[in-house]
């Protein structure tokens, strides 16, 4: 099945050590994500940079507790995304959402039934 | 690069043990000499010599030895050379610097075929469009992973360059989740294909793509391109081009 539609993608830059009570805030924002329905959130975690109050964010190479920095990349329709956006605002505390226009295409095998999960 | 014909030949003759700034100020030299794009250096250490100073400097002299000659050849053009002096005269210290008139020959020919010079790339400016196409790294087409397919699709239909990043967590299209139970099916498979050029271009690989993805979701948006290349394709300035028209 196909689907197209005009939408907003934001993209969520923080730190992957960030937190919204006591849970790491990629997975506070992906469940939120999930709770209004949104259509497609995916985080990545990237290698090496910097944002916020400069301060460079850097994977561990020798365990798994660096800093690295995060990308969430959030897309759906523009009323969608309107209801994301104050929770953002709350939990978001030192980090950069950029913001673009888009046009979106999805496609899915089964057709819409709300209760089958796949 | 140089021509056959009329050129200068610089050589400097210097201390081993000088200094630039605490920098061997043979290596200074050197290195300013390959960032101005001077055509080719050599650096010869001598054996024996005196300079200025009449000390005899020999490598069987121990205490010494760190003082041997050095001398730094190279052949440009005139032109080229004068623009340099002024700054080899301040690295080479109180080294003596000699210019000769030469013929070159032939000019010595890059070994590999590549960018030949750093300063001719190009910079290609317009409007394109980014294609993220968000997938599980589950999928597959043909009996190889999904996204590895669609990055030979789109190199064999010429898309100018796709990234493929893999997600740490994610969930979308391909995994739907209904409103009023939020249990997050989370995946760790997500994968994103982002591929970036001219707005047709990308449209008349669409089909490809619907063919292809059976879930997922494609995200098409308006981006400015600033490109480097060593060559300008004629197909890429040209996309660029008409991107902006």
């Amino acid at each position: 099945m196909k689907e197209e539609f005009r939408g907003r993608m934001l993209r969520v830059h923080f730190g992957e050590d960030d937190k919204w009570l006591g849970k790491p805030l990629h997975q506070a924002i992906l469940a939120k994500c999930a709770e209004l329905g949104i259509a497609e959130a995916v985080v990545f975690r990237g290698i090496e940079g910097y944002g916020s109050g400069s301060r460079i964010r850097r994977s561990g190479h020798w365990s798994f507790s660096g800093d690295a920095p995060i990308q969430l990349s959030i897309i759906d329709t523009e009323e969608q995304i309107a209801k994301l956006i104050p929770f953002l605002d709350k939990v978001v505390e030192e980090g950069l959402v950029a913001s673009s226009p888009v046009e979106a295409i999805r496609y899915t095998r089964a057709v819409h039934v709300p209760e089958v999960e796949e | 690069m140089l021509a056959p014909g009329k050129a200068v030949k610089v050589t400097i003759y210097l201390s081993e043990g000088a200094t630039h700034r605490g920098v061997p100020a043979y290596s200074t030299i050197l290195d300013f000499l390959f960032y101005r794009g001077v055509a080719g250096a050599t650096v010869t250490k001598g054996i024996a010599g005196f300079g200025a100073d009449h000390h005899m400097h020999s490598s069987t002299t121990v205490e010494i030895a760190d003082r041997l000659p050095l001398k730094i050849e190279f052949i440009e053009t005139r032109e080229k050379v004068d623009a340099l002096l002024g700054k080899l005269e301040e690295l080479a210290g109180t080294g003596l610097i000699e210019m000769q008139e030469t013929t070159v020959a032939k000019p010595a020919q890059a070994s590999k075929q590549k960018k030949a010079n750093p300063q001719q790339h190009l910079k290609i400016e317009g409007k394109a469009q980014m294609m993220r196409i968000f997938l599980s790294e589950e999928d597959r087409w043909k009996n190889k992973p999904l996204h590895e397919a669609l990055v030979e699709a789109m190199r064999a239909n010429d898309v100018a360059g796709v990234t493929v990043y893999r997600g740490i967590l994610g969930y979308g299209a391909h995994r739907r989740m209904h409103k009023d139970k939020p249990t997050l099916a989370l995946h760790q498979g997500s994968v994103m294909l982002s591929a970036i050029d001219a707005a047709e271009k990308l449209r008349a690989f669409l089909p490809m793509v619907e063919q292809m993805v059976e879930e997922g979701l494609v995200v098409f948006s308006d981006v400015d391109i600033i490109k480097y290349a060593y060559r300008a394709t004629d197909e890429l300035t040209a996309a660029a081009a008409g991107a902006t028209t």
